[in-house]
């Protein structure tokens, strides 16, 4: 079926690769050490910037060249940022991969960075920002995450307005060359490839000598449990978070399990109280959310302002009775569900190509398919409920957008 | 990849494409139903059906519904539209005959009144959920204002109003004139035996009875009318633009669906150039949407306030050059690129190629395969654009907006 590619070149970038025969795409991700996280503080924002400006023009191309280059090719590119990467990913078709990654290497090592593109991707970044205020469903979402991670884990990409507004050409052009680092950067693909010719296109144009000094980071938690952002919206949209451990924890599967059981589907207990036995609310859920030391269960619930003091109250209530036992059935659903959502992720070649990249970074090293199948088979009862009890659900970091405020 | 069509006496059409290679399996019924075919006082019942549809049968609760999908790992869910509502699964292979059997059964839901009553609860939320996202509330304002009096701009939320004062009579009346066998597409995808699929069909749904349940289609462009609404607790500027295009039953909707993307993809087109990329709005996007009889082009713009009107003028200036100088063979070119890779990547998943082998047989009573879908994008010309361009006129659009900006 599948077999997992691995290789290093001489400066230390990792390659990794999953081939599926059956496809006529290709997917490759690069995860550059240039996360929210990773920036020196009073620069937050400048990776939203980043990411629009490495597209103006990079290598002999401008701006117009490389994207009617990029879209000639129908390459779907994407760009996000996490605490620790600034993530660039692909999907094409795999006759065009090893034109495709002439391009990414352009974008990444001879990016033009011209001064006044810079000042486009700023308005487009601070454009962003202000939108947030018409999207309180993601706003809550984003101000959870600050408040819930140590600081700067919890930053949001989209930065601050007065950052934003005082970073200059230079000083973006002078993070985009401490950050950009070959090898320090995760390559990942999955798809119908020939993975010795990538390693050979790979040696050729990443091999560059590359010095690096990763940043002393010293994170710091914020400890505040609850904030409102009043609105005169038509719901409360509510954010909560609370503490568990992260996927390099022996007990990573049990805490999926018990997600699942959460809030894995429609009969899981958060939909089925919330929603489907008081219609409380439309959407409510929960997930697990890892950075490499620190995780928490995020959940979001949006509901209209005479509901969201029982919306809470309902949803902490199923957090806080998890630990109390599971049954048979709640758990053979987790099983097969978490089991199906793998396969189908190995169908994409998309998500598979995120995934491995993902776990290289989080765990050191790629998971088989079949490994994770067999950790959700070999799942328990037993084991689900005493990782719950040993790592109960204590402390809430709680917030709210809307009319109207709620009491912890 | 092997096509399979049956259709049972009662009209009810069962399509499949065998793929024995894959790794999942995908099903799904495609009611031709949405919020056109509702009138005023039963507005949001099409969508408020595909509700308590999950709802469960004589023999099963809505709990026990839902547990029974989850038991078979499946990803399902169901949407409706203007004019279909759609439900489906994805699941892993040795599941795929328990969950098609689950949404036959429920394609007889009881819809009692206690879940009836419950439910609405759900979808008032709904509907406030969407009144806090100004992107779909410009859209939704949009589509009415643009088709006026034609069913295609009713709501498919409906409003607090119609959904408040909806009894459960009204909801069965509807169900049985809408949910007949032959007004339905029973559609698989992926690792799956259709022999035994066609089995389950003719056992759980060959009682149910076949019913006239007409769609009177009618032409219709559009109002071009423009209106604003003040919301000053907004920071940006949200913009509906609409202007017809051909129906999916018009041969030039390739055509049209790469007009589309050449003038509003999110990258790389006549908007990315003209309004993205000198950041006179952050997101401008167009969509090309066939529909029964009908279509609709549909721009969504977001900009600060303050550049509102410069936007506005610089979409007119851009139609005013495609309407006088056309648009050029390579940007023709990197549509096309764009769509067949995008075919390619959504047809490698059971549950990607599902929803296209299902409205095609819904709309074309046709099946096409993937390399028939690509042929046909493959050969329009620069020709056939110009043509469209001068046909369908995009210079004149509906123009709704919201925000803090008067116009």
């Amino acid at each position: 079926m599948s077999t997992l590619d691995q290789y290093t070149l001489k400066n230390g970038m990792v390659l990794l690769g999953e081939r599926l025969d059956h496809v006529q795409s290709v997917s490759f991700h690069f995860l550059l050490p240039a996360g929210a996280a990773m920036l020196p503080a009073g620069c937050c924002g400048a990776s939203a910037v980043i990411s629009d400006w490495l597209f103006r023009g990079a290598g002999n191309r401008n701006s117009r060249q490389l994207i009617e280059a990029l879209d000639g090719l129908g390459i779907h590119r994407h760009t996000s940022v996490s605490a620790n990467h600034l993530n660039i990913s692909a999907s094409l078709e795999a006759g065009n991969l090893s034109v495709a990654l002439d391009l990414f290497a352009d974008i990444l090592l001879r990016p033009q960075l011209e001064a006044e593109q810079f000042e486009l991707s700023r308005q487009l970044a601070v454009s962003e920002l202000e939108g947030l205020d018409d999207d309180p469903r993601q706003k809550v979402m984003i101000h959870l995450a600050e408040q819930f991670y140590p600081e700067p884990y919890g930053r949001s990409a989209l930065g601050k307005a007065d950052e934003l507004a005082a970073l200059t050409p230079e000083t973006v052009q002078q993070l985009v060359k401490q950050t950009f680092h070959p090898s320090q950067t995760i390559f990942s693909i999955c798809g119908n490839y020939d993975f010795d010719a990538v390693c050979r296109q790979m040696e050729q144009l990443f091999s560059v000598d590359d010095p690096y000094q990763p940043p002393v980071i010293e994170p710091v938690f914020q400890g505040k449990p609850y904030t409102h952002y009043p609105t005169q919206g038509a719901q409360v949209h509510i954010g909560l978070m609370t503490t568990v451990p992260p996927i390099s924890a022996d007990c990573y599967y049990e805490l999926m399990a018990a997600v699942s059981v959460l809030s894995g589907s429609m009969s899981s207990r958060l939909f089925t109280e919330v929603r489907e036995k008081r219609g409380l609310c439309y959407a409510v859920g929960a997930r697990y959310r890892t950075l490499k030391d620190f995780a928490g269960i995020s959940c979001y619930a949006g509901t209209t302002p005479e509901k969201a003091q029982e919306t809470l109250d309902v949803t902490l209530e199923q957090f806080n009775t998890l630990k109390d036992g599971i049954t048979a059935d709640e758990m053979q659903r987790a099983k097969v569900g978490l089991k199906t959502s793998l396969i189908m992720q190995g169908e994409s070649t998309s998500a598979r190509s995120g995934g491995i990249a993902g776990d290289f970074f989080l765990l050191n090293r790629v998971r088989e398919l079949d490994e994770i199948r067999d950790k959700i088979e070999s799942l328990s009862i037993a084991n689900v409920e005493g990782v719950l009890q040993a790592n109960p659900f204590e402390n809430y970091t709680v917030v709210t957008i809307g009319p109207t405020d709620i009491t912890l | 990849m092997e096509f399979k069509h049956r259709q049972l006496d009662n009209g009810l059409t069962i399509i499949g494409e065998v793929n024995d290679a894959a790794q999942s399996a995908a099903v799904g019924f495609f009611v031709k139903t949405g919020s056109r075919d509702e009138s005023p006082e039963i507005s949001g019942v099409s969508h408020f059906l595909e509700h308590m549809m999950f709802k469960g049968t004589e023999k099963l609760s809505p709990l026990e519904v839902n547990e029974a999908f989850d038991r078979l790992g499946a990803k399902f869910n169901a949407f409706t539209s203007e004019e279909n509502t759609v439900y489906y699964a994805a699941v892993l292979p040795e599941y795929l005959e328990d969950v098609a059997a689950l949404w036959m059964q429920l394609m007889r839901a009881t819809l009692r009144d206690d879940d009836f009553n419950l439910e609405k609860n759900v979808i008032l939320e709904e509907i406030a959920m969407y009144k806090d996202l100004p992107q779909f509330d410009v859209m939704d304002q949009g589509r009415a204002l643009h088709f006026g009096s034609h069913c295609c701009g009713n709501s498919v939320l409906g409003t607090n109003e119609s959904i408040t004062d909806m009894s459960a009579d009204q909801m069965r009346n509807y169900f049985s004139s809408r949910y007949a066998p032959n007004n339905m597409v029973l559609a698989c995808c992926g690792n799956f035996n259709f022999d035994r699929l066609c089995t389950l069909a003719e056992k759980h749904c060959g009682v149910w009875e076949t019913m006239d349940s007409p769609r009177p289609l009618s032409e219709f462009e559009g109002t071009f009318k423009k209106k604003h609404v003040q919301n000053d607790n907004l920071v940006r500027q949200h913009l509906c633009l609409l202007s017809p295009t051909v129906s999916m039953q018009d041969p030039r909707r390739y055509a049209a669906s790469l007009l589309g993307m050449m003038l509003g993809d999110e990258t790389g087109s006549r908007y990315y150039w003209a309004l993205v990329d000198p950041a006179l709005a952050d997101i401008a996007v167009m969509q090309c949407e066939s529909m029964d009889g009908a279509g609709v082009f549909y721009s969504y713009i977001c900009c600060g306030p303050d550049k509102v009107s410069s936007v506005l003028e610089t979409i007119d200036a851009m139609h005013t050059d495609i309407q006088t100088n056309g648009v050029t063979q390579a940007e023709l070119e990197t549509a096309r690129n764009k769509v067949l890779s995008a075919m390619t990547l959504k047809c490698e998943q059971p549950m990607g190629r599902l929803v296209s082998l299902g409205f095609n047989w819904t709309y074309n009573h046709h099946y096409q395969t993937v390399q028939q879908e690509v042929d046909q994008i493959k050969t329009v010309t620069l020709d056939d654009v110009s043509r469209l361009i001068e046909q369908l006129n995009p210079s004149r659009y509906t123009l709704m907006s919201l925000g803090p900006q008067q116009l």
